[in-house]
């Protein structure tokens, strides 16, 4: 058994007994005339894939970043398993900041190596990890390159393994996907869900809420620095009026939704049209004035997207 | 030798004290004790890596080969510029017996330069020829010698010592004529030697190697010059680089900044102190191997204080060029900032300089070499005139180690504040205001 492989059992074994949490609490900070954080409150339970979502100038980096201790508080606590977070908790932990950053200079592999022994490991520990999640990226031949030779898709996955190396007990990773392509997302959206598996916390941050979806367990959402709503993305997409998505062959204006009794026009795209029901509305009635339109080819109910959920919490 | 490494051991204790009592104050006591040991295997992990790359770098190997090639030169060059000295010509008017001609040669030989006699029909001819510098110097009948133009007292040219070494031992000679001496009398007198002089205090003596250090001096007072403004754009422009390409936060996710901060300072110090190591070794075997006269008297003295005050002056400006490089964030931010930076040093550089080619050490001189910013470069100069006592040296060193924990203090605040500030070039006065922070 190697040592990622024992670490990674007796983390396990310990998690059993401990679950970890982080907890965010009223947190305030301000640049100049700019609220950034505004009694943020959320908390980061263990086993779970949360996505930290909201608009561009939300809060996220700076919540993410104090996390870190890498911007200064107003007000607010940072918890650990109900200790303030410190250096030592830190160290513990894995950050993947927005703006990437790696010595453009410096051997990928030895740079790791660094990276992972100031998070507190063994020269050891440090290059067999470095050796297993470059293998794991697919970028295992490219230890011996300076970072600046790598393309950007292939410096992310470095920047993400420097993360990941130490086997921290919480992962924060502000914009992980941005950049990426297809694969690219697959990979991180399978990184992170095993990382949860294990028993680590883990928090990404996203701006496109509902590319994240299928990725995240949990969400919270922010808007203007504060908690707009936070919950399982299964309760939250459930809850709330039925959605109705409805496609009328030769129709794209979706005329025939306007002004109908509790139906409201949530949006309309590529030909479909995407509607709010009340309670009260009876859907068969809906559908006959579909047909009245025109041939129908598609009518599903449908979960709540996320960014509807944001939309419907800041109105 | 002692000197450096004490001096780097006070430099590295102060400094990692610093550290210490910061976190101290915001962790309390027990949280101190239980993470001192990674914070000096941290900033041990981040001075290798400083080193590591350093030396790796084609920055470091460059001019480090460049500096051996210059102090090559200066201490090849004058040695093969006398031993390949044209000799020098001697023009012959009338008759000079082979003994006079003998005793010229070795008046020669006593200045390390060489003779070739050439015979002149007449004083005319002669002075035609001192007129076109053909011949340097011409003996007319033995008695009178004929130079082109008068010597002054402080020409110590190999061709006036040639003159006037030539002038007194003809001189003695035909004295030894006119008292007629027998030859073996003579031999008596010309072997005479001086008394042997016993001085009642002990130490060296002053004469006899003074243009040697102050030689010295100089050439170490452009090294530490050349030096520090090396190793403090190393520190500065790794601190912007960190900066600059980011990796600044994923560092700080694991260390504090102060940390950080010690490791960089620190590594870059060590390759600084290899470097000049190597370069005093070279000289000193270089100097030994070609005979040079320039590590000659009391310049070892002037070499190690040189050593002592490049690891000061690089302690105390290290600090003040990271937390610069913190500020900064691209190279057009630099350049406002070096100037005002660099000028503390090239004055002390530009005074010290004056100071050692005067002759004499200037009350203003004494007064620099107790400032920190300017003592790198002033006390070496001191110590090459031989005045400056051991504990005035030390002295000023305390007082450089204690402005040193100080600025080290103050650049750490600036460091922590500025370093993850990105955009435009951070201000002093929003590092120090809360509210704009």
């Amino acid at each position: 058994m190697n040592a990622i492989a024992a670490r990674e059992l007796l983390t396990v074994s310990i998690l059993s007994h401990v679950a970890h949490v982080l907890q965010i609490e009223d947190l305030r900070r301000r640049f100049g005339a700019l609220t950034a954080l505004d009694h943020l409150t959320f908390e980061v339970p263990a086993g779970q894939v949360v996505g930290f979502l909201g608009p561009n100038g939300a809060g996220k980096t700076t919540a993410m970043r104090a996390i870190f201790g890498l911007t200064d508080l107003d007000a607010g606590t940072i918890t650990w398993n109900g200790s303030v977070v410190g250096q030592k908790e830190r160290r513990r932990f894995g950050y993947m900041p927005e703006e990437r950053g790696l010595y453009p200079g410096m051997l990928v592999g030895e740079q790791l190596q660094y990276l992972g022994r100031l998070h507190g490991m063994t020269a050891i520990d440090a290059s067999s990890a470095t050796a297993t999640w470059l293998d794991r990226l697919g970028i295992a031949d490219r230890a011996g390159s300076k970072v600046e030779d790598l393309s950007h898709g292939n410096q992310q996955r470095v920047q993400l393994v420097a993360a990941l190396l130490h086997g921290p007990e919480l992962l924060v990773l502000d914009e992980p996907l941005a950049g990426l392509d297809p694969s690219g997302i697959d990979v991180i959206g399978e990184v992170l869900a095993e990382q949860a598996r294990s028993g680590c916390c883990v928090l990404f941050s996203s701006h496109q809420l509902d590319q994240v979806e299928d990725l995240c367990e949990s969400v919270v959402i922010i808007d203007n620095g504060h908690l707009v709503v936070a919950g399982r993305v299964d309760e939250l997409a459930s809850s709330g009026p039925r959605r109705l998505v409805v496609r009328v062959e030769g129709d794209r204006s979706a005329s025939w939704a306007q002004g109908v009794a509790g139906v409201t026009v949530s949006e309309v795209t590529g030909g479909e049209v995407r509607l709010v029901l009340d309670a009260s509305v009876d859907s068969d009635a809906v559908l006959e004035l579909a047909r009245g339109a025109g041939r129908v080819t598609k009518f599903v109910f449908e979960r709540r997207r996320l960014s509807e959920l944001f939309r419907e919490a800041v109105k | 030798m002692k000197f450096v490494v004490i001096a780097l051991a006070v430099v590295v204790v102060g400094t990692l004290r610093v550290g210490r009592r910061r976190r101290h104050r915001r962790t309390g006591a027990s949280a101190a004790r239980s993470v001192s040991s990674p914070f000096s295997s941290d900033v041990g992990l981040i001075t290798a890596r400083e080193v590591r790359e350093r030396f790796r770098g084609r920055v470091f190997k460059v001019t480090t080969l460049f500096i051996l090639l210059v102090v090559a030169a200066a201490i090849v060059i004058p040695v093969l510029h006398n031993g390949k000295a044209k000799p020098q010509e001697v023009g012959i008017v009338g008759m000079l017996s082979s003994s006079l001609r003998a005793t010229v040669t070795s008046s020669a030989k006593s200045v390390d330069v060489t003779v070739h006699f050439v015979p002149e029909s007449s004083v005319t001819k002669a002075k035609t020829d001192l007129h076109s510098s053909r011949i340097n110097i011409a003996i007319v009948d033995g008695r009178e010698l004929l130079v082109k133009s008068p010597l002054s007292s402080a020409d110590n040219s190999s061709g006036a010592q040639l003159v006037r070494s030539v002038a007194e031992n003809l001189g003695i000679a035909e004295a030894f004529q006119a008292a007629q001496l027998s030859p073996a009398q003579s031999e008596t007198l010309k072997e005479a030697k001086a008394l042997r002089i016993t001085s009642v205090e002990g130490g060296k003596s002053k004469s006899g190697g003074g243009n040697a250090s102050e030689a010295t001096s100089i050439i170490g007072i452009i090294l530490i010059f050349v030096m520090l403004s090396q190793y403090n754009t190393w520190t500065l422009i790794g601190v912007m680089e960190e900066k600059s390409s980011r990796v600044i936060e994923v560092l700080l996710s694991a260390v504090r900044p102060i940390q950080l901060l010690t490791g960089k300072v620190l590594g870059i110090g060590l390759v600084a102190l290899a470097q000049a190591s190597l370069i005093v070794a070279f000289a000193l075997v270089l100097s030994k191997a070609v005979g040079s006269s320039l590590l000659h008297a009391s310049a070892p003295l002037v070499v190690v204080s040189t050593l002592v005050w490049l690891v000061l002056g690089y302690a105390f400006y290290c600090w003040v060029y990271a937390a610069a490089g913190s500020m900064v964030e691209r190279q057009d931010q630099v350049q406002s900032l070096v100037l005002p930076l660099s000028l503390p040093m090239i004055f002390g550089y530009i005074m010290a300089l004056t100071g050692a080619s005067s002759g004499s050490p200037s009350a203003l001189l004494k007064v620099l070499a107790y400032l920190p910013p300017t003592a790198p470069f002033a006390m070496p100069v001191l110590v090459g005139f031989r005045a400056v006592t051991w504990w005035e040296f030390l002295g000023s060193a305390i007082i450089s180690v204690v402005c040193t924990i100080g600025i080290a203090r103050v650049a750490a605040t600036v460091y922590r504040r500025a370093i993850l500030r990105t955009g435009a070039r951070v201000r002093l006065r929003e590092v120090f205001n809360r509210t704009e922070r």
